[in-house]
């Protein structure tokens, strides 16, 4: 168990924006990959890095971000994927013990972060974010420090969607916890403005975080839950990408706003805001220095 | 270029300040500090053509000033980990690297969420990340669902690590961690009392010294 289970091979820088010590660097490590697997990992990790830089606003950040791979052999494929929650029982022997049923949630597929925190350390001292990418097939991820995700189809999206969390401090944008048939209780945001920057309980158009924004024509709030024991069903009434104050976010029905219709922060399959891009960009721009 | 220190710190305790503050008046200023970089960078010939520095003896100047102690790494890495309500500072790592924009260090007394400041001894926030707090209790899942790709579920066994990355300065003396405290007591059966719904303004929670 654990890092008996296999070895630090070493790293390899494989998008090269400049030297590490003034880039933003991010750094994917294997979990489940056995050493016969790593040429693998490396297409895995290559097609990570193209998604990442293929997606808004990251595209426009190019020569701000360095991307590494860190290669960790595993004795066995993928990983533990318990009865308990249904699954094939698999329990591979895999250097940061990652597995699905973290906690009893089918899909929460989670690593040892305190074990990949400290290879990375010692292979990419420069490190900004670390993710870990999983030798599965099985739909699961999670967040935390070390952003965690499968190699199902799409998975590579909720890496995206943590690092809004772990990189940028952005909130969730989803306006349920468990789900909108399921929750109770989540009628109303009771309190303070939250710090996060793509949430806000202030629906004054003169003073809310994203005011430079918000054009003079859309109407604020540009959305209100008329029913708020649950979420708003209403379809958007303002094109895509208006920025406004759409209410419904952080977990609640009511009382509190998000910038945008969709965005990646409450729909994996949506592109990131654009508040949360302005975010992105401002926390990298000391990046873009030569 | 990293240099590790390792120590174990608990929460400082107020005895630690004066000890904190003799440290810090030893360190050298930030315009010194900016002073030694220019220095070094023309010590190495950075900012001229590969060429020219290659060909062009090093000056007197330049060879004294390629004595001088090395520069201090402009980054610290925060190593945190967590166990139920209890964080602690497990490591502390001086790193050349470029530290992300710093959020707003004014006007947030009242916001709710998590977030480390940087502090001085005279206790200004000298830098500050907000973050999606580390410690919460429960976690998102994902699904293929189109519509709800992303949902959250309780999951109160708590236990990690999370770094923050802050500049290295002179006048940096503690790093402070603050939460919004969790729902009211009262309503703290099930989903009410998970840590991701608290709306309160957040609370200093933890505040560490940092090593000079």
């Amino acid at each position: 168990m654990g890092t008996s289970d296999g070895q630090v091979l070493g790293s390899t820088k494989i998008i090269d924006a400049g030297p590490a010590a003034k880039r933003w660097n991010v750094v994917i490590v294997s979990e489940g990959y056995r050493s016969s697997e790593m040429d693998q990992f490396a297409e895995d990790a290559r097609q990570f890095g193209s998604t990442l830089l293929g997606t808004t606003p990251f595209d426009r950040l190019r020569a701000a971000i360095n991307v590494y791979r860190v290669d960790v052999s595993s004795k066995d494929s993928g990983a533990r994927d318990p009865v308990s929650c249904n699954g094939t029982g698999a329990k591979p022997k895999t250097y940061f013990d990652a597995s699905f049923c973290t906690n009893g949630i089918r899909r929460l597929l989670v690593g040892n972060s305190g074990r990949v925190v400290k290879v990375v350390n010692n292979q990419v001292p420069q490190w900004h974010v670390a993710l870990l990418a999983v030798n599965s097939p099985i739909h699961g991820g999670s967040g935390g420090a070390v952003p965690t995700f499968s190699k199902a189809p799409n998975a590579v999206q909720i890496a995206l969607h943590e690092m809004g969390h772990s990189a940028f401090g952005l909130a969730d944008e989803y306006e349920y916890y468990a789900g909108c048939a399921t929750d109770s209780g989540q009628n109303n945001h009771s309190g303070s403005e939250p710090s996060q920057p793509n949430i806000t309980t202030n629906k004054n158009r003169a003073t809310v975080k994203w005011r430079d924004l918000i054009l003079p024509a859309t109407a604020v709030p540009t959305t209100t839950n008329a029913n708020c024991a649950k979420c708003d069903p209403q379809p958007t009434p303002v094109p895509v990408g208006t920025v406004g104050l759409f209410e419904g976010a952080d977990y609640y029905h009511c009382r509190v706003y998000r910038p945008e219709f969709d965005c990646r922060m409450r729909n994996l399959n949506a592109p990131f805001c654009m508040v949360c891009q302005q975010v992105i960009e401002k926390k990298l721009k000391p990046f873009l220095t030569s | 270029m990293a240099t590790s220190k390792k120590p174990v710190h608990r929460s400082k305790t107020r005895e630690s300040k004066s000890a904190g503050r003799k440290a810090a008046k030893k360190r050298q200023p930030v315009k010194a500090l900016a002073k030694k970089k220019s220095a070094k960078k023309t010590a190495r010939g950075e900012g001229t053509s590969k060429r020219a520095a290659k060909n062009k003896p090093p000056s007197r100047q330049a060879k004294a000033q390629s004595k001088e102690p090395a520069v201090a790494p402009n980054a610290l890495r925060l190593t945190f980990s967590y166990v139920g309500d209890e964080v602690q500072l497990v490591s502390q790592q001086a790193v050349e690297m470029v530290v992300p924009a710093t959020d707003a260090v004014k006007n947030f007394g009242r916001q709710k969420g998590f977030w480390a400041e940087l502090k001085s001894e005279r206790n200004k926030t000298l830098y500050r990340q907000v973050m999606h707090n580390p410690t919460r209790n429960d976690a998102e899942v994902f699904s293929d669902d189109p519509h709800q790709s992303i949902s959250r579920q309780p999951a109160p066994k708590r236990k990690g690590v999370f770094v923050v990355v802050v500049p290295n300065v002179p006048m940096a003396a503690e790093v402070a961690l603050s939460r919004s405290p969790d729902p009211r007591p009262s309503r703290a059966l099930g989903l009410a009392s998970v840590r991701s719904l608290a709306t309160a303004p957040a609370t200093e929670i933890a505040r560490f010294k940092l090593r000079k």
